[in-house]
């Protein structure tokens, strides 16, 4: 049986992995995944400073505070980078750590009166999660950091399907969305401020790194498996809930920290999907590589015969020699052409069928034209071996 | 305790001269290396790698059960080799872009690492304690060998940096050039990207995971200003790390409480903003009061072209007009009008003005030729 505590971390968990998993598609397609981790790095002053104000790790006022931090922050580099002094990702790399350390310090120097740990900070302490309730004149509400979480939740799926075709024409093509009057810099900052408000929301239960990891990894995961912004979002969030509540039955087996068992569910199914995604995943993206490499090899080869009439030129043993292939590879591109009609074999001597040479003619068009519409149509016209 | 007290300390005091001297040659060799990652555009992979490679000193530790932190240092840099790589499949095989497989890579590695460190945390007989201290760094941790061997690291460094200078510096500019002439431009990348992984993982012990990358960027960023030459940066860089490295230490020893890797990143960080803004060449401030001059200079010229439009219409040239028609006319201000006088381009008379003959010769040549009495 699980105790309530047990289904409320995991809920918690869930719940976080939604809301940083919404975000996260968009800055992963807009190709800013590492402002997440500035964000979530940059946050921690404000939230010291907010803790020295409120001396409340789940105050609306400190969530605010520190996420106002992270769009300073994200302003900041964009200051940095249009002075030009530096390049957009140093401009990156200087202002979190600068920011972060002045936390620690903060937090080193201020250690008598904040109870706040950094370790906690980057890790999180959702363990503890469901031991701080929320409790309205004596009525138990459930943990606070389940409330917290919930309202940033319904915030971004409001704002989400509010402006979902907003964000989709601004996120693929910023010059469109400009020119259709929606303001790209307004676009930009209400996602940057969404993702800092989850930012903080989501790492008092679940730490600054694991923030990043679920905002970018169920993202990222999702993008090797569909191109559709729609399926991308819900693949993330699948991903997401997945990977937090089988993470937390790693955890709890292990007896290690959740945050961490997470994350390493979370990259052990990018791994997965890396590795074997149709289409995308690197053990398809090889064989299509080698694929590519035989059709070339063919080209080449039926390009030496139309090139060569003399029989001697066209004999198996010399072709093995002058077009300096293997063995192993000679064979396989000798038979598919064979496989192909391309070639006829008389006598070990080679020669191009009738359609075999039109199919050359038409690829040495192509390969003069270099246009993609004339080898679209000789696939269809060849039946090649693709797919 | 004083400044004096502290500088005879560095030299007397063997705990504090090994941490001086340690944080030192790590911020000189990262300085240096880091150079090379921000020209490269490759500036977060720092960031990327330092956290990757907390899962390798927890591996090294789970395995050999040591804490010395050479074999943590050797598990460190494994595991940051294995994600640099990883992070470069990602982005040549895929079409996931960098900064998505550095962040991947960043927060699963580091998730990861954290995993097995609280995983180590529970292990009842374990002598664990001290494996977070490569999280923010403990300075004071360094011992001699430990500094001996940023010393041989550095030397090494410095040996294969002078060595292949030349094909580093072309690779880094023009990376087809130097694929055309021949040099085997992926095994100098990778040799240049393992010595910049081998600085980070030296860096760990003392400055910690997360605040790494700082140091590798914050150097090479402010020595960038100064100068355009690469020999010159790197050199300035070495510098400022080494620099970063010694007052860090020298206040983070002189504070309770402090780690000392946030204190050498603010450090770090004041260089940096220093160059940002004084840099003669390219610093925010001289930037700004250039354009300032500039718009002065031109306002100047407008107002001189505007009076030498209406001097050519009269045959006298320096026939007196009023100052009174010059005020409509935007470029104008009293400071310009002095200005042009002290030229003697112009001279006053009460409330008339005249072109100088030295004036009209000035107006007339403004459009055709490059103003070179500066």
């Amino acid at each position: 049986m699980m105790s309530s505590a047990q289904i409320e971390i995991q809920l918690i968990a869930s719940l976080a992995a939604i809301a940083c998993a919404i975000p996260g598609t968009f800055l992963v397609l807009r190709k800013m995944a590492m402002i997440s981790d500035a964000i979530s790095h940059s946050i921690l002053p404000g939230i010291v400073i907010g803790f020295f104000i409120t001396h409340d790790l789940n105050s609306p006022l400190l969530i605010l505070l520190a996420a106002a931090t992270g769009i300073i922050t994200v302003i900041l580099v964009e200051y940095i980078q249009k002075t030009g002094l530096v390049k957009e990702d140093t401009a990156i790399g200087l202002v979190f750590p600068a920011l972060f350390s002045i936390g620690v310090i903060l937090i080193a120097k201020n250690a008598n009166d904040v109870h706040l740990d950094v370790d906690a900070v980057l890790l999180g302490e959702l363990a503890f999660a469901p031991f701080d309730r929320f409790i309205i004149s004596d009525i138990d509400l459930g943990p606070k950091s389940l409330w917290v979480i919930g309202s940033i939740l319904i915030v971004t799926i409001g704002l989400l399907f509010a402006f979902f075709k907003e964000l989709k024409v601004s996120t693929f093509d910023a010059g469109l969305a400009a020119s259709l009057g929606f303001s790209p810099a307004i676009m930009h900052y209400g996602l940057m401020s969404i993702a800092s408000v989850t930012t903080v929301g989501a790492f008092d239960a679940v730490g600054a790194i694991l923030v990043v990891a679920l905002m970018i990894a169920p993202a990222a995961t999702a993008y090797l498996l569909t191109n559709n912004l729609k399926r991308m979002l819900l693949y993330a969030i699948g991903f997401g809930v997945f990977c937090a509540i089988s993470g937390y039955w790693v955890a709890h087996w292990l007896d290690a920290s959740i945050a961490g068992s997470i994350t390493t569910m979370l990259g052990i199914i990018f791994l997965l999907v890396y590795l074997f995604a149709p289409n995308k995943g690197i053990i398809a993206v090889l064989y299509r590589e080698k694929q590519q490499r035989t059709e070339v090899s063919l080209l080449t080869f039926l390009l030496h015969l139309k090139n060569h009439n003399e029989e001697e030129e066209r004999h198996v043993n010399h072709l093995n020699e002058h077009i300096n292939w293997q063995k192993v590879r000679s064979k396989t591109v000798l038979e598919l052409a064979l496989k192909n009609n391309m070639i006829v074999v008389d006598n070990n001597i080679v020669s191009l069928t009738e359609k075999g040479n039109d199919f050359t003619s038409q690829a040495i068009d192509y390969i003069i034209t270099n246009e993609d519409a004339e080898i679209e149509h000789m696939k269809d016209d060849f039946f090649l071996f693709r797919g | 305790m004083d400044f004096l007290e502290y500088i005879r300390l560095v030299f007397t005091d063997y705990t504090l001269r090994t941490i001086t001297l340690g944080t030192a040659i790590l911020g000189a060799v990262t300085g240096m290396l880091g150079s090379f990652a921000v020209l490269r555009k490759q500036s977060l992979l720092g960031d990327a790698i330092s956290h990757a490679a907390l899962p390798g000193i927890a591996i090294a530790f789970l395995i050999t059960g040591t804490k010395d932190s050479n074999v943590l240092l050797l598990g460190a840099l494994i595991s940051g080799l294995i994600g640099t790589f990883w992070i470069r499949g990602i982005i040549t095989k895929t079409h996931l872009k960098s900064d998505t497989a550095l962040g991947l890579i960043l927060s699963l590695f580091f998730g990861f690492g954290m995993l097995l460190l609280t995983f180590i945390q529970k292990q009842p007989n374990a002598n664990q304690a001290g494996l977070d201290k490569y999280l923010f760094g403990q300075a004071a941790t360094l011992l001699e060998s430990d500094v001996w061997m940023m010393a041989t690291v550095t030397g090494i460094c410095l040996i294969i940096l002078l060595l292949f200078w030349k094909e580093f510096k072309m690779l880094l500019f023009d990376a087809d050039f130097t694929k055309t002439l021949g040099f085997n431009t992926k095994a100098i990348d990778i040799l240049i990207t393992s010595f910049i992984v081998l600085a980070i993982v030296l860096g760990l012990q003392t400055v910690g995971v997360v605040l790494m990358s700082a140091m590798l960027l914050a150097p090479a960023a402010a020595a960038r200003q100064w100068t355009n030459s690469l020999g010159k940066m790197v050199f300035l860089a070495a510098i400022f790390g080494a620099l970063s490295g010694v007052f860090g230490t020298a206040v983070s020893a002189t504070q309770n409480n402090l780690s000392t890797g946030p204190v050498i990143v603010i450090i770090a960080s004041v260089f940096v903003l220093v160059s940002f803004v004084f840099s003669p060449s390219r610093g925010l401030l001289f930037k700004q009061i250039r354009f300032i001059k500039n718009r002065r200079d031109l306002k100047l010229n407008k107002t001189l072209a505007f009076m030498y439009g209406i001097a050519e219409t009269h045959e006298n040239i320096s026939h007196p007009h009023t100052v009174k028609i010059l005020n409509n006319f935007q470029g104008f201000t009293k400071g310009t009008l002095q200005k042009l006088v002290h030229k003697n381009y112009v001279t006053l008379e009460g409330n008339m003005w005249s072109l100088t003959k030295k004036g009209f010769q000035a107006a007339s040549n403004l459009y055709n030729q490059q103003n070179d009495d500066e």
